[in-house]
């Protein structure tokens, strides 16, 4: 009997969190169909929010910001983070603890700290020769800075997770340190390659606080246009957008789904 | 072995062909994170030591102006804007971690006691919400909380807010966005810690005509302790120097520590006085971190509370 009770509280609770999880997302999604100009007040069915946000250049410019900085400091992060990674992995006998404590602090320090630190520099660095202006470069230089670790780590613990054979076999059959590479480190590491580059993906399209202090006028990112709407004055056309970005996490979920149901199988 | 004054043998060049191969590898990112991450902040921690020009740039002298600012010494004497800051801040993980971990516990044990192909997916429902940037989940709540709206006037109806204020801006709403923020962060080490979990131990617990309570206590707690203390790193350090929840839900009335570093860079502030802050909120955070790993270590756990 007592079980019973337990086991209904619990799912009780369960409910409520995916409620309470849910809730603000939905209200977004709900008003960004709302005919009024109203987030309290829901009038009638419209798509005039949608019809405003493809007219408004801004926010193009702004999404191709964000997919221009998340593809190219993805890229440069896969390239360095994955040397790096093989690195770490060839000479983990040695004392390396230096390098792994400098791995490590991009993730340890708070984003606030992170963000103003750069863009500090990067203004002094300015003023003093001319380099680095905020914008887009500065931006992209930030977001590999955050990137980098977790590529070296994904692959890393790739590499750990084969068989040390593997290596000795390519070097017996006199592969030549290039062949290697290309015909055996490549498709090997693949798969931690591919989620290292969307894992990179995903942390640049989510950043707001790096990006909005290592931003220049012209490089705002979607999320940075949203900040300063909201901060401006709030319209539903911030609603229809968000739906739009929450429609893209959940085929991102629905996809990550069945990927988990075949990786079972 | 090796005797001296050998001759450059195989060995030896081929030990200066590894090191050439780890400089290859690691000096790119090391030099990369080193350029832009460790010389900024070393930059940063510099400018906390100088004086505010005009424009709230810093400039010489060195001096201890921005430590003693942000301690709240000023022209006028001592006022306590800044220390109140730094309790809300305190204040406001300390509330929140609790709260967190009081909803996590019981919704992590839940997965743990579904269907073994449901649990991945009622995880990634846990989970996905905090997909999306926070600035919309934040907005979502501003929605949710602002003046008119059937939770504000509940609020109302119930005597908890002044009318026509809604609950945003407010301390609540800082509290309950920073909650929804992290919640995810508590339920996923707490979940692993629970799949984990060694129910023998429960057994023998009621075999011994424990209570559920003791049980609980004494066989299910301890278990799940190094996840505890994972999710709390997880959540309460990120917590501590969080900056768009308080900006956008908490109004002026809200700040937190990284509003009141923040705002100093941005139009024309006082840098020193935001890089003292920041400097404080290194300490304060690596604190943190080294305060979970001796517990952690102590516990044992070692390995799962190092991030």
């Amino acid at each position: 009997m007592r079980k019973r009770t337990l086991a209904r509280g619990l799912a009780g609770i369960w409910w409520g969190t995916l409620f309470f999880l849910y809730i603000p997302l939905f209200v977004i999604v709900l008003f960004s169909f709302n005919s009024a100009n109203s987030t309290a007040i829901f009038e009638s069915f419209s798509l005039a929010w949608y019809r405003r946000l493809f007219d408004n250049e801004q926010i193009i410019d702004a999404f191709g910001n964000s997919l221009v900085l998340a593809v190219s400091s993805s890229i440069i992060a896969l390239v360095i983070g994955c040397l790096i990674g093989y690195g770490m992995y060839r000479h983990r006998h040695r004392k390396l603890g230096w390098l792994i404590a400098l791995i490590y602090l991009p993730i340890v320090l708070p984003d606030i700290v992170f963000g103003i630190s750069e863009m500090a520099f990067f203004v002094q660095i300015h003023d003093w020769t001319g380099l680095l202006k905020p914008g887009l470069g500065t931006m992209i230089i930030a977001h590999v800075t955050f990137q980098i670790p977790f590529v070296a780590l994904i692959v890393y613990s790739r590499f750990v997770g084969l068989d040390p054979t593997l290596f000795e076999a390519a070097k017996d059959l006199y592969a030549s340190p290039l062949k290697r590479v290309v015909h055996f480190m490549v498709p090997t590491i693949k798969p931690a390659l591919i989620s290292a580059f969307f894992l990179s993906f995903t942390l640049s399209i989510d950043d707001f606080v790096i990006s909005f202090f290592t931003a220049g006028p012209e490089s705002a990112t979607l999320p940075i246009y949203i900040w300063s709407a909201i901060k401006k004055g709030v319209t539903p056309e911030i609603n229809a957008i968000a739906t739009l970005m929450i429609s893209a996490v959940a085929i991102a979920a629905i996809f990550s789904m069945l990927f988990n149901r075949q990786g079972r199988r | 072995m090796s005797f001296p004054g050998a001759v450059p043998t195989a060995r030896s060049r081929a030990m200066v062909r590894e090191t050439r191969h780890l400089l290859f590898t690691v000096t790119p990112g090391a030099f990369w994170i080193f350029t832009f991450l460790v010389l900024p902040s070393a930059y940063l921690m510099g400018v906390a030591f100088m004086t505010n020009g005009p424009y709230g740039l810093p400039q010489m002298p060195l001096s201890l102006d921005s430590f003693e600012r942000l301690a709240g010494v000023g022209f006028l004497g001592w006022s306590p804007g800044n220390l109140y800051t730094l309790l809300r801040s305190l204040w406001q993980t300390l509330v929140s971690t609790v709260l967190v971990v009081i909803i996590a516990y019981p919704v992590a044990y839940y997965i743990t006691t579904c269907r073994e192909k449901w649990r991945p997916i009622l995880l990634l429902l846990v989970v996905v919400p905090s997909w999306t940037n926070q600035v919309i989940r934040a907005f979502g709540w501003m929605n949710l909380l602002a003046p008119g709206t059937p939770l504000s006037n509940l609020a109302e109806s119930l005597g908890l807010v002044a009318p026509n204020m809604g609950l945003y801006p407010s301390n609540f709403a800082v509290t309950l966005g920073l909650v929804y923020n992290f919640l995810p962060f508590m339920v996923l080490p707490l979940y692993a810690a629970f799949e984990k979990l060694d129910t023998a131990q429960v057994q023998a617990a009621q075999d011994l005509y424990a209570s559920p309570v003791r049980a609980f206590w004494h066989a299910v707690f301890p278990q799940t302790l190094p996840g505890l203390l994972a999710g709390t790193v997880l959540v309460a350090i990120p917590a501590f120097g969080m900056y768009v929840i308080p900006e956008l839900l908490g109004g002026g009335k809200g700040m937190m520590l990284g509003n009141l570093v923040a705002n100093q860079f941005s139009g024309s502030s006082n840098w020193p006085l935001g890089a003292a802050g920041a400097i404080l909120m290194l300490i304060a955070t690596f604190i943190g971190l080294f305060a979970m790993r001796r517990i952690g270590k102590r516990l044992g756990g070692g390995e799962e509370v190092v991030i």
